[in-house]
This record gives structure tokens, sequence and C-alpha cells, in this order.
């Protein structure tokens, strides 16, 4: 018998929350990655670069995480137990670089959520949307994150 | 020259990315890049913990081979040309795997004085099924 998810979660949007991006948490995240890029690492290449500073990889925002927005905020809500959960799809538009010492604003809403049956079963696909801005409101990044459920 | 950025000019539709070649997968480089995101899943992590979940034993995070292809994108195009990167996980990334990343030069645009390139990207295990499939929008330089 498949669990049931709630699907009023739809549409909700989660508290924002700030983040202000360290230096080390990007080195620690490439270095994770085994991404050695100077352009990650060297603060010396980073002052010589066009922006400044280091920046951070592409898939660094992913890192961006509050308990009351979150992966566990959205389970929590569908009533889902984290075992059964898994990543379906994600997407990042990047319209500026993160760089250390910023402080950006994260929103995160659930945006749509369908169901569909695969090799392995009934799965729900939960798709949520997050902007981030900086201190001036501007759109610096987004993410799209599809979690897949196994009902 | 590794991180040299690769000139707009230079790139022909059809062109193939260097191909990288990540692991064999360790459980220490997923309880690292656990700590690094922030995504404590013991699914990643608790060998029972996976089983009993009925995934037949710990697997990466999608987002550690989603690095990976990040990786390959800029290795060969510079750091800070990736505008855009979407994914799909299409397989599971176990233990042992050697994750190789690719990608090929679909189209190129020139709008609003920024040229950019079109990547289909992908990532395939050892026995060559595709783990990560997507896209991807890259900013180029000119040679100048």
């Amino acid at each position: 018998m498949p669990i049931q998810v709630d699907r009023s979660v739809v549409g909700k949007e989660y508290p924002p929350f700030p983040v202000t991006v360290e230096r080390g948490k990007i080195k620690e995240f490439a270095r994770a990655i085994g991404d050695l890029n100077p352009f990650y690492l060297d603060d010396r290449v980073g002052a010589a670069s066009a922006w400044g500073d280091v920046i951070a990889p592409p898939t660094f925002a992913v890192t961006f995480r509050d308990e009351r927005a979150d992966a566990g905020a959205l389970l929590r809500d569908l009533g889902v137990d984290i075992s059964r959960v898994l990543h379906g799809e994600q997407e990042f538009e990047i319209f500026r670089q993160l760089i250390p010492g910023e402080t950006y604003l994260c929103r995160t809403k659930v945006v749509d959520l369908y169901e569909k049956t695969g090799k392995s079963g009934p799965m729900a696909f939960v798709v949520r949307e997050t902007a981030i801005t900086d201190r001036a409101n501007e759109i610096v990044a987004t993410m799209r994150h599809v979690t897949v459920i196994r009902l | 020259m590794r991180y040299a950025k690769v000139a707009f000019e230079d790139v022909t539709v059809g062109d193939e990315l260097p191909r990288l070649v990540k692991g064999p997968i360790e459980q220490i480089q997923l309880t690292r890049y656990a700590g690094a995101s922030g995504d404590f899943n013991p699914i990643h992590q608790d060998e029972a913990f996976a089983r009993a979940a009925g995934m037949g034993g710990v697997f990466a995070h999608g987002m550690l081979s989603m690095g990976f292809v990040a990786q390959a994108i800029t290795d060969w195009a510079g750091a800070g040309t990736v505008r855009k990167l979407g994914v799909r996980f299409a397989a599971l990334v176990r233990l042992t795997d050697v994750v190789t990343c690719r990608g090929r030069v679909l189209s190129k645009s020139s709008k609003d004085d920024v040229d950019l390139v079109e990547l289909e990207v992908w990532a395939e295990n050892q026995r060559g099924e595709k783990v990560v499939s997507g896209r991807a929008t890259v900013a180029l330089a000119s040679r100048g």
C-alpha cells in the first residue's frame, strides 16, 4: 500500500533566511568535490581576478540551508520519512558569482507536486524553487530542486 | 594548460569537452561531502540504514556527481563561466564506482554582448551507464 503525501504543501513559501558566504566554506566545499581550481581556493588568485576575491563553485548554493526551510522541513510538511527520499533533478541559474563576506537572502517555495510510476514503483516528485538575492534585493542565483519520494 | 579558459571563437558545435574522471568513490568522500554541503542523510553514510531503506547499500549524494560535472565544465571553460546548469540524476553512484564526466557543444549564440555556449553534459560510470544527464550554459570570453 503506497503512502500518501500531503499535497497541500504546493504553493507553500518557507520563511526567508539570510546566509553569509564564508571563505572557508567555499574551500571546504570545493575540496570535498575534489575541485582544486585556484579561483575557489587561492586568495591571491581571487584578489587578482575580475571578481576581486575567490568565488564559489557553481553548485555551492546547495549549502544554503535553514532548518525551517530545507529538505527536512519539506519532509515534515509532506509527512514523509527521509529514507524514502531521492534527489531527482537539480538546476542552478547563476547571474552573479557568490563571493565571501556577502550576505544573501534565500526564499524557497514549493511550486509543483506530481506522481508517476517508475520501474521501482509509484513515486511523487516535489519541485521547489529558491531565489537568492543580495542586500539590494537583486537576484544573484536561483535553484530548482526536484525531490523524489518513493511512495 | 589546466584551468585555461577556452575562447568563444575557438569553440565549434559538436566539440567534446575533455573527459574528467573522478573516483573510485570512497566512503570518506561521501562523509566529507556531507560535512561540506550540510546534507547528512544517513542513506549516504550508514550501510545498515541504506539497506533497511531498500536501497541495497549506501550511495553517493547526487549533488556530489553534479559537482563533478560542474568541475568538468569549469576545467574547460574557466571558473565563473557557468550561467546555468541543470541535471537529472539518472542512476545511483555506488562506492568504488568511477565517474567520468563528459560534455558536448550543442550551440553558440551571442546576446547583449555576451557570448554563450550551450552544452549537453553527462556523467557515466565504469560500465558506461549514465548516472547524470543535463544541460549547461556557459558565457565565454572572446580571444580579444
